[in-house]
């Protein structure tokens, strides 16, 4: 284990979203004292991933804290500790863990800037792995955000690519609300060149990762991936001219990317890692609807996990995650026989 | 500390009792007469526990209080015109009128807040008591609970962490002897309940919560040990809610001699009786300070109705800090 | 501790901790083929489990956790469709949708099995409260670990249990002391600031035992005396079964740090050389319970080998089985996610 934090920096910037939230998190926790890593084995064990790696050794048990198995009163603690002038990151070792920590998140972190007037913030981050994959089984695959974008108070952000993850954690380290973080675990190890210096990257900024003038593809965290990886079979196949948005921030969202990507575009579908029904695919293609249905040439297309546990065996757990034929498929009948 | 009392201690104590007592009657009228909106739970009977504990702590303390808070509020040091003002939903209120009886929140006294949650503010004490450790500031904090929450599971995870990291908290347990229309008694395994903070090798005990000085003594220990770096305590205090759980519940689960007996030990009398007996005050000045009290705090409600309410640019503010 | 258990006793828990270990050898070999994802074995606590069913009636209900091989073995589960669902397929007990996590079998009395830290603490209450209202003496044991102990829901379900009387035996299995430390990258020894974990079922006023959970006679003087207890209706009871936790055993990916178990290595130690060999000779409870045995005269070495064999044996054919089985068909992806 490199015990200090310039072995953990590496010097080829091609580094993997994993590694690239760790260099947010020494960046942070070394200009403001403030902060500090709370969680189950984040400490000394360097996290069940190795997500934290490092950081013990560095910062000490003062700000490196092992926690107890106790999701709810670990979470509730970090809103105290926040209010009170610390600025924590939480960790939740499972999104689905987050299950758990529910009333302190919704009933307490969520409100208390609201129900004092602005008299105290909670400025604090929960960082939590989500989505499908490995055959982890239907307790340790869910993808929740939409339940916790649902909530005003939280911010809920979610990047695909490792500069993105860097730049928006330290902006969420930053923010003086309760901020979620999830990476898709399926991410973690995907590599991209990410600046050094200081680079943030704003809250609520969707990013477009692919200029297209035919057919927008909106996308968070993990599924951006695959809607690059359809727009260039659309393209080579189709000839169909696909832009791709990365939303990177659920809560609050960036309508106006959105809008003024439809207005271009004329077509939309939305992809998401969670499930279809009640999720965050509907709200997008709602807003699209309210704001730009004159633009629009064919209805708004979703695609998302089906509404089914997510099952262990790998034949079926593929199953659960839109994969880049069906988003091929999906595209090509909004073009009816143009294509 | 009886054999100690001095006259300002004492006044100041009775003064905050008594403060607490008539302000809650106020709530009451200002419930009837349809003032206050939603739930209001009244602290009458339990005063000795608040006040005896924000007595032994200083203004920079932290308090995370419960949805019978006012009394916690009061003793902290909250403006009562602003406490009225929340409660019946006014502009001038600790959230502008948009939190209400179980949301009252004031940085300026460390008061982290009220809380609707039965059981929710428990690790918001001990977080800001881990922030207080971490940044060395000395600071101590003070988790108020009802028996209710003996039985939620976030009092034991708190309870641990707290042990084990030896945070500056005290857990102020009121046991009022029901939760709701429940009594504790009926839903809680285990004997004496100090075990439960005892299990996990906190100091624990059970006093009287209808005495002022006891509860002033025990929780100045266990705050003085929190100040030192000794970690937390476990303070059960056994009280009682002359109303109803909240305004409008008629008690009939209580029966009358029970209440009979709890109220020849009311706090403010006791207290009364022994401030007069240890000559701190005579029997004109205490009826001569309730007076004054009373009209204090009928002025500030008087005040607080006349506020206004809040303007609709109020409802989106501070839905997200800048 | 002398052996209340007799002949008959003795061989069938020998026979159940053979098994649980052989299949537990084996399935460290499969994850080598097949990549199945993360796991958790039971090794070093066999005598826990192998022993807590001999106390047990075929109506009993049980409960368990991410470890649950050994309870769902020693309670006469098919091993070859264990293999199955820890493979994702079809003749799995849970037709593949659960995997090494969740493995359950009705029929041998199993509910839910959590991944989740006390998650099977809370059913366990609630599945104790159906059987005390049904009235026909059975009881729910329900295991889990020392980590559980951190969790609200395990003390708020303890509460209820107390208060309501419920037939539900708490079997704490503690692996804590040993446990490798998080910088090998084990789970950090569980965080409890009760100096006894019994100290905290106590103040739930819940009658509280502790053993050497690694000793099978120990272990069956407390349970049965416990069951007979909770089933005449004085309500819940607490074991903390003690064991010194195997080396191998990791959070995520266990490893083979005490190889293949030998079982001469009873009598003769010079088979042992590994790093771990203390651990074997001191801790192992299989080693243990093979060397009481046999001092005791209840088999010969020749009967011990035979009967390990014909477990090996077992066991290979359970692979096979588990191998042979097909992946579920795709179309079947919806069925059961609500009930008919
Ligand atoms: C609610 C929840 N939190 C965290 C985890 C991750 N996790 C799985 S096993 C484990 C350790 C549990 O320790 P213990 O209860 O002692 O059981 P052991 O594995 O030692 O048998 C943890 C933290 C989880 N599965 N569920
Ligand atoms: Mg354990």
């Amino acid at each position: 284990m490199p015990p200090d934090s310039s072995a953990n920096i590496q010097s080829d910037r091609n580094i993997t979203l994993k590694a690239a939230v760790l260099e947010a998190m020494f960046e942070e926790m070394k200009c403001d004292e403030n902060v500090v890593l709370i969680g189950e084995d984040v400490g000394a064990a360097g996290g069940v991933f190795k997500q934290t790696e490092g950081l013990f050794e560095t910062f000490g048990a003062d700000r490196v804290i092992d926690t107890p198995i106790s999701e709810s009163a670990i979470f509730g603690l970090s809103v105290g500790a926040a209010m009170a002038g610390s600025r924590p990151i939480v960790e939740v070792m499972f999104g689905d863990f987050l299950t758990l920590v529910m009333d302190q998140l919704v009933n307490q972190a969520a409100k208390v800037h609201y129900m004092s007037a602005g008299g105290f913030n909670v400025p604090l981050v929960l960082r939590t792995g989500i989505g499908i994959g490995g055959s982890l089984g239907p307790q340790h695959s869910q993808s929740l955000h939409s339940w916790l974008a649902h909530i005003p108070g939280l911010k809920v952000v979610m990047p695909s690519s490792a500069a993105d993850a860097k730049g928006l954690f330290k902006a969420a380290v930053r923010d003086n609300n309760p901020v979620i973080f999830m990476e898709d675990r399926m991410t973690y190890n995907l590599k991209e060149h990410v600046p050094t210096g200081e680079k943030i990257i704003p809250l609520a900024s969707a990013a477009v990762k692919r200029k297209g003038v035919e057919v927008t593809i909106f996308a968070i965290s993990r599924a951006v991936h695959t809607a690059l990886a359809a727009a260039e079979i659309l393209l080579e196949e189709k000839n169909i001219s696909t832009e791709v948005v990365d939303l990177r921030t659920l809560a609050p969202l960036d309508v106006e990317t959105i809008v003024s990507s439809v207005r271009k575009t004329g077509r939309a579908i939305v992809l998401d890692g969670g499930y279809k029904s009640f999720g965050i695919t509907g709200e997008i293609a709602a807003t699209i609807g309210e704001l730009v249905f004159d633009y629009l040439d064919a209805p708004v297309m979703r695609l998302a996990a089906p509404d089914i546990p997510v099952p262990y065996s790998p034949s079926l757990e593929s199953l659960m995650v839109p994969s880049v034929d069906q988003v091929v498929a999906k595209v090509s009948t909004m073009f009816g026989d143009s294509v | 500390m009886t054999a100690k009392l001095n006259r300002p201690q004492s006044i100041k104590l009775y003064k905050d009792m008594v403060t607490i007592r008539a302000f809650e009657e106020e709530v009451r009228k200002m419930f009837s007469a349809g003032l206050a909106p939603g739930l209001v739970h009244l602290y009458s009977g339990q005063e000795a526990v608040g006040v005896g504990t924000c007595a032994t702590l200083d203004k920079d303390d932290y308090i995370a209080s419960h949805h019978r808070g006012h009394g916690h509020c009061i003793a902290k040091g909250s403006d009562i015109t602003r406490l009225f003002a929340e409660i019946i939903g006014r502009r001038p209120g600790y959230s502008l009128g948009r939190g209400g009886s179980m949301h009252i929140h004031d940085p300026e006294t460390g008061n982290l807040g009220t809380n609707g949650i039965v059981g929710g503010s428990v690790p918001l004490a001990t977080g800001a008591a881990l922030s207080a450790k971490l940044r060395g500031t000395g600071q101590v904090a003070i988790s108020f609970f009802g028996d209710g929450v003996l039985n939620q599971g976030i009092l034991f995870e708190s309870l641990n962490m707290a042990a084990l990291w030896s945070l500056p908290v005290v857990f102020v347990c009121e046991n009022n002897g029901y939760g709701e229309f429940t009594e504790i008694d009926d839903v809680t395994a285990g004997r004496p309940y100090t075990k439960r903070g005892a299990a996990f090798d906190i100091p624990a005990d059970k006093y009287d919560g209808m005495d002022v000085l006891v509860v002033y003594d025990a929780v100045s220990k266990a705050v003085e040990r929190a100040r030192k770096g000794k970690g937390p305590s476990f303070l059960i205090f056994d009280t009682y809610r002359y109303s109803g759980h909240s305004v409008g519940d008629k008690q009939e689960y209580k029966d009358e001699k029970e209440r009979q007996l709890w109220e020849a030990r009311d706090p403010i009398q006791k207290m009364a009786k022994l401030m007069v007996k240890m000559k701190l005050a005579t029997k004109n000045d205490l009826k001569k300070m309730d007076e004054e009290i009373n009209s204090t705090v009928v002025a500030a409600a008087k005040v607080a109705k006349k506020m206004p309410v809040p303007g609709a640019d109020d409802l989106a503010r501070h839905v997200y800090a800048p | 501790m002398t052996n209340s258990l007799n002949i008959e006793q003795n061989l069938a828990i020998l026979d159940r901790m053979l098994l649980i270990r052989r299949f537990e050898e084996m399935l460290i070999d499969l994850d080598q083929d097949h990549d199945f994802g993360h796991y958790h074995l039971y090794i070093g606590e066999e005598a826990t489990g192998a022993t807590v069913v001999e106390s047990l009636i075929p109506t009993d209900l049980l409960l368990t956790t991410w470890r649950n091989h050994g309870h769902l073995l020693a309670r006469g589960t098919n091993p070859g469709r264990m293999v199955a669902e820890i493979l994702g397929r079809v003749d799995g007990y849970n037709k593949g949708r659960g995997g090494t996590l969740h493995l359950t079998d009705r029929e041998a009395g199993f509910l839910s099995t959590s991944g989740l830290v006390g998650g099977a603490v809370g059913l366990a209450a609630g599945a104790g409260f159906a059987l005390k209202q049904a009235g026909e003496g059975n009881i729910c044991v329900v295991f889990f670990g020392d980590g559980s102990l951190e969790e609200g829901v395990v003390f708020e379900a303890m509460n209820l249990a107390s208060l309501w009387s419920l037939p539900v035996l708490f079997m704490c299995e503690n692996n804590n002391s040993g446990a490798i430390s998080a910088q090998e990258g084990g789970f950090p020894s569980s965080e409890i600031a009760a100096s006894q974990i019994s100290d905290i079922p106590k103040s739930l006023n819940i009658n509280s035992k502790l053993v050497d959970g690694a000793d099978v006679a120990a272990v069956h003087t407390v349970v049965t005396e416990a069951v007979s207890n909770i089933r005449s209706g004085n309500g819940p009871v607490f074991v903390e079964a003690y064991s010194e936790r195997w080396p191998g055993s990791r959070p995520l990916w266990p490893e083979q740090a005490t190889g293949v178990t030998q079982v001469a290595s009873a009598w003769d130690e010079s088979l042992l050389t590994g790093e771990h060999k203390e651990w074997i000779i001191e801790f192992d409870p299989l080693i243990r319970f093979i060397r009481n045995q046999l001092a005791e005269g209840l088999f010969s070495k020749d009967e011990l080998f035979d009967r390990d064999r014909k477990i090996q044996t077992q066991i290979t054919e359970a692979r096979a089985f588990g191998e042979a089985s097909a992946l579920p068909d795709p179309q079947s992806a919806l069925d059961g996610v609500f009930a008919a």
